[in-house]
């Protein structure tokens, strides 16, 4: 188990914060418009700052980059934390489903709310309900004595998916073709909503969950001995889960919220990271924050700017690199169990 | 015995051909073209979409939605015609009903010319070929007389928009490209080779367009949208101009659509 000393862990933060940075920098540079890298960026601190490239710097770039570094952060930290707490490197949040209730909460309250007159605001807190109410479902159903079985896992999460998509889809169905156009259309995954208040409130839920949760971490790395030797090490595993779980709800609800089912970025990042820092989850999860936020600028970098004009929807950009991830994690770990 | 299985065979052929049609429509520009021919009694269902678009066929049985129409409901109505706009969806039913004997019209309405033709073939299908012809050439020449009119004026730079989040508006070759090339319009979005491409805000405010159409639902947030993005001449200029959603369906009025964008455009020409 690679054992990282305080400096050491310190200094990969460091590298993956300004990995980060200049994430945003190229997301905030590059664009479809003809306009050029130096003249957006000098936008963005011109005091006097009007036209097309204040526009385009200001009000497209800034809120989108701003949005994909709170959601993709928000995602990878829910994946680390699910991982952690089911004890199974293939959980996610796309994965298990959680996205799916996410989103079926907040489609309900996007059909419900225009009758009831709700309007937006009720969609985030809605999609965190559908993100809590399917974790327990899914924590309730698949784990045996706390520990989920990888099969399990991916049963219930097939089950869970399946459920999700007949929801979303009857709900889509009830709403007539135009309203259920959009409603597909916004959950195929996209980052380009308008609303500038959308990345602050992904990142008022991440600070809240990850609130929740970084008091935790200590006990997180006790839970990977099992739980019975977590709770003679003096941790209240029953507490622990109801927090984490609370948690990764308020992350994943507010991302999926704003952003559509955007997948496998919860997998992929703490993946990677775990593998060149080790489990150490008080390292682990700040540092899927970081590598979430920047995979997910570079991944929308590249859906808003390899087709010209034309947008690819992001969902389809991390679904390229992480389902084939996916498929090798799974063939590994059915390598290493010797379990068919 | 021979030519008493000949007559036999006559009457019954004839018999046929005097049988009045019975159509069922899958898509609503569709089922407005019967009803702009005066054909309504040739409908015997339509689908969801129809049924909400046009009153006038509410009463009528209903065999599902745009995408997943019941081929049980479309068989029990005993159609001589499904008439339905060929997409991806649409391949698998026409091949199951193809097969169960009932015969399709796949009338495609992406282009100008799909639409006119539609409305023709359609018209010569329930014996309204007259009025199909009539409704043609009123379009048609709706069409050369817009053209000679805009012929020799500026074009205003325009961006017809479907639907705001996420951006779609209309590109090269469909028929409201046309339309906005006769009603005296360059369409900013014809770059792009899909006749509904998604675009992203970036594109447009560095296209700067004069005039955007708005025709995305609901209308009412039209302003507030476009007012993010000041720099853009037509939000600048205040030539946002919000269109009526009939507008933007290929059915058989498209000189009446047409006349309507073109006021829209000559209002916004400099």
């Amino acid at each position: 188990m690679k054992v990282l000393t305080a400096r050491a862990a310190a200094l990969r933060l460091g590298l993956l914060a300004a990995l980060l940075l200049g994430s945003i920098v190229l997301g905030l540079a590059a664009g479809p418009s003809s306009l050029a890298p130096g003249e957006a960026l000098r936008a963005l601190f011109a005091s006097d700052a009007a036209g097309p490239a204040a526009d385009i710097a200001l009000r497209v770039r800034l809120p989108r980059v701003l949005l994909a570094a709170a959601v993709g952060a928000a995602l990878a930290v829910a994946g680390a934390l699910f991982q952690a707490l089911l004890r199974n490197p293939l959980a996610d949040p796309y994965v298990l489903g959680v996205s799916g209730g996410a989103a079926v909460g907040g489609i309900l309250a996007l059909s419900l709310g225009s009758a009831l007159g709700w309007g937006a605001a009720a969609v985030t807190p809605a999609a965190f309900a559908g993100a809590l109410v399917t974790t327990a479902a899914l924590y309730a159903v698949a784990a045996v004595r706390g520990r989920v079985s990888s099969t399990h896992l991916l049963l219930t999460g097939v089950v869970f998916n399946a459920f999700a998509s007949a929801g979303i889809v009857f709900v889509a169905s009830l709403a007539g073709l135009s309203e259920g156009t959009s409603l597909f259309l916004w959950l195929i995954g996209s980052l380009s909503a308008v609303r500038t208040e959308a990345a602050p409130l992904v990142a008022a839920f991440l600070a809240l969950g990850l609130g929740c949760a970084l008091p935790l971490l200590r006990d997180l790395d006790l839970l990977s001995l099992g739980e019975e030797s977590a709770a003679q090490l003096g941790v209240d595993v029953t507490r622990l889960q109801r927090v984490l779980l609370l948690s990764t709800s308020l992350m994943v609800g507010a991302a999926v919220s704003v952003a559509g089912l955007i997948g496998f970025v919860g997998l992929i990042v703490p993946h990677l990271l775990r593998l060149r820092l080790g489990p150490d989850h008080r390292l682990l999860v700040p540092a899927s924050a970081l590598g979430g936020a920047a995979f997910l600028v570079l991944c929308d970098t590249a859906a808003r700017t390899v087709l010209g004009g034309r947008e690819l929807p992001v969902g389809a950009i991390t679904a390229l690199a992480g389902g084939p991830l996916f498929l090798y994690l799974l063939r590994r770990q059915h390598l290493q169990s010797g379990t068919p | 015995m021979r030519r008493f299985a000949l007559c036999l065979l006559l009457a019954f052929a004839s018999h046929a051909a005097a049988e009045p049609p019975r159509v069922v429509t899958l898509s609503p520009s569709l089922t407005s073209i019967l009803l702009a021919l005066d054909a309504r009694d040739a409908i015997v269902g339509v689908d969801d979409s129809s049924a909400q678009a046009e009153p006038r066929v509410r009463d009528l049985p209903r065999v599902g939605g745009l995408f997943n129409p019941s081929v049980e409901a479309i068989v029990a109505l005993r159609p001589t015609l499904v008439a339905l706009v060929p997409g991806a969806q649409q391949r698998d039913l026409q091949e199951r009903l193809a097969g169960l004997g009932i015969e399709v019209l796949a009338l495609p309405n992406i282009g100008y010319e799909d639409v006119v033709r539609s409305i023709a073939r359609l018209g010569d299908r329930v014996g309204r070929g007259a009025a199909a012809r009539a409704r043609e050439d009123a379009i048609r020449a709706a069409w050369r007389d817009a053209g000679a009119r805009v012929e020799h004026r500026a074009r205003v730079r325009t961006v017809l928009v479907l639907q705001r989040e996420p951006l779609y508006v209309v590109g090269r070759g469909s028929f409201l490209d046309a339309m906005l090339d006769a009603a005296g319009a360059e369409n900013l979005a014809r770059r792009f080779d899909d006749p509904y491409p998604r675009v992203s805000v970036e594109w447009l405010i560095d296209a700067a367009p004069d005039l955007i159409l708005d025709a995305a639902d609901p209308t009412g947030e039209a302003g507030a949208f476009w007012a993010h993005w000041p720099s853009i001449p037509a939000v600048a200029k205040q030539r946002i101009v919000t269109l009526d959603r009939s507008i933007t369906i290929p059915g058989p009025y498209l000189d009446r659509s047409l006349a309507a964008l073109t006021a829209r455009v000559s209002g916004a020409a400099p």
